[in-house]
């Protein structure tokens, strides 16, 4: 019955915010969710009220998703910040026979091989969670604060491109905002344009 | 029965060598999908005017790269020209996109084939009517399901013949038919914000039957929602949801009016708060 309920409520979410447009608007409350990770546990958003999460979409087979992973720089980012309390939940919505889908033990390998290092990973292949908060790119991001309000919505930081050599001296988005909220300072770019490549949902 | 002969032998082998010469001459991935050249559209310099160079873009069928504002994904191709001392190259003009995608991520480029024309203006010393020689580095994206990214340095290719030149001026001529063009001096266009919309309102003769609207900056529409037309006496009206990354009001709405290939209009719009 809780199951049941909570499958409902997830439901009932993504027919609010379809019909209404506004999936996930900074400022306004995260719309809850409930998400199994690639070890079979379920995440609800409401149950890490009082915590800072950040949602990554992912995509590895995306030159731009690459681009993080392969200078180290999403793992660093997951690190830094899950070592300070930040529950960091890595998103894939790619659907089955997509690029960028992944069952539970290709995802839990991956991990492994890219030394990564999220709180979890959200297996999404229905898009459901994807569509929730109108994710667009990967690697788009969403920050969202202790009182469930949406703080950050847009890319991981301000150079829209493949190349690796653009990670360092670019100005990353994520730890901007994260550093700005948690020493109580307003998030100063809290919408930005994601980039990447678009989310491979199902047709 | 299977039979062959000494020289389909041969041939096979042949054919074999060269599919691996051509495997193993390293091609980037993105080059199975996409051909450029860089080309001009004169064999001498006309005096005193720009010389008419391009990128050439041969895509894949299904294959796209994008326009200048690539909406919601992907990024536009970035020309970096090599150009003798005295010459300068103006930016690129852009000839007019079509929409990409399907659901919620819609962008805006090119399929088929397209050229990246810029000016380039300067003179030679010495034989000022021959092309200088000049390069472009060109980085792109390619994308179809999935994206592949590219880069190229391409020298200005040297023409066979009569019948290259004759293909490369229609090239030309075809692109600049497809440039937008500024609005009809009879036309006038406004725009009005509310809380979630851009209402452009058109004052167009003759009637038009439908008419989209291509944003020149990113994050200012929402590029996958639906625009309303709705046609009015004197022209018609195009409601357009606002992105949700736009956080500021906007003083004027840039874009292209796209009527139909060939139809596309420039507009900017000074935004009326209602």
């Amino acid at each position: 019955m809780k199951k049941w309920l909570a499958a409902s409520a997830v439901v009932g979410f993504a027919l609010i915010a379809f019909s209404v447009g506004w999936a996930a608007r900074v400022g306004e409350a995260a719309p809850d969710f409930t998400a199994t990770d690639s070890n079979g546990e379920v995440h609800k958003l409401s149950e890490y009220q009082g915590k800072y999460v950040v949602l990554e979409w992912t995509n590895r087979g995306c030159p731009y998703t690459q681009k993080h992973y392969s200078s180290g720089n999403m793992q660093r980012l997951q690190r830094e910040w899950t070592g300070r309390g930040v529950i960091w939940l890595t998103v894939a919505s790619s659907a089955p026979g997509k690029q960028g889908y992944v069952t539970a033990s290709e995802e839990n390998a991956y991990l492994k091989q890219a030394n990564a290092a999220p709180t979890a990973v959200l297996l999404d292949p229905a898009g459901t969670l994807g569509h929730l908060y109108d994710a667009k790119t990967t690697p788009d991001i969403f920050i969202i604060g202790p009182k469930g309000v949406l703080i950050y919505s847009g890319a991981i930081d301000d150079r829209p491109s493949t190349d690796v050599a653009d990670v360092n001296g670019a100005k990353n988005y994520v730890s901007l905002a994260l550093d700005e909220a948690t020493s109580g300072k307003p998030v100063s770019n809290p919408t930005t344009r994601p980039y990447g490549c678009s989310v491979k949902y199902a047709d | 029965m299977l039979v062959l002969s000494r020289r389909s032998i041969l041939r096979f082998t042949v054919c074999a060598m060269l599919a691996f010469a051509e495997l193993s001459h390293a091609q980037s991935p993105a080059e199975t999908h996409i051909k450029l050249e860089l080309i001009s559209e004169q064999a001498t310099a006309p005096p005193g005017q720009p010389l008419r160079v391009g990128v050439l873009f041969r895509l894949e069928p299904g294959w796209h790269i994008y326009w200048q504002n690539p909406g919601d994904s992907g990024e536009p191709p970035k020309v970096q020209w090599g150009l003798p001392p005295g010459f300068t190259a103006g930016p690129i003009r852009w000839p007019q996109p079509i929409r990409l995608g399907s659901g919620s991520v819609i962008d805006y480029g090119y399929e088929g084939q397209v050229l990246l024309m810029a000016p380039i203006e300067g003179t030679s010393r010495g034989n000022a009517t021959s092309i200088p020689r000049m390069s472009a580095d060109v980085k792109y994206i390619v994308c179809r399901e999935v994206c592949i990214p590219g880069k190229a340095h391409l020298m200005l290719a040297a023409p066979a013949g009569a019948a290259d030149w004759a293909a490369w001026h229609a090239l030309f001529e075809q692109t600049r038919a497809q440039f937008p063009k500024p609005m009809p001096a009879s036309w006038k266009v406004t725009a009005a914000a509310d809380k979630e919309h851009f209402i452009l309102t058109m004052q167009a003769r003759p009637q038009v039957s439908s008419a989209s609207f291509f944003p020149l900056e990113p994050s200012q529409i929402e590029n996958s929602s639906a625009q309303d037309f709705a046609p009015t006496r004197t022209g018609f009206r195009l409601t357009m949801e606002k992105s949700e990354q736009l956080t500021k009001p906007i003083a004027i709405l840039r874009g292209l009016i796209v009527l139909g290939p060939g139809r596309a209009f420039e507009v900017a719009a000074p935004v009326v708060s209602q």
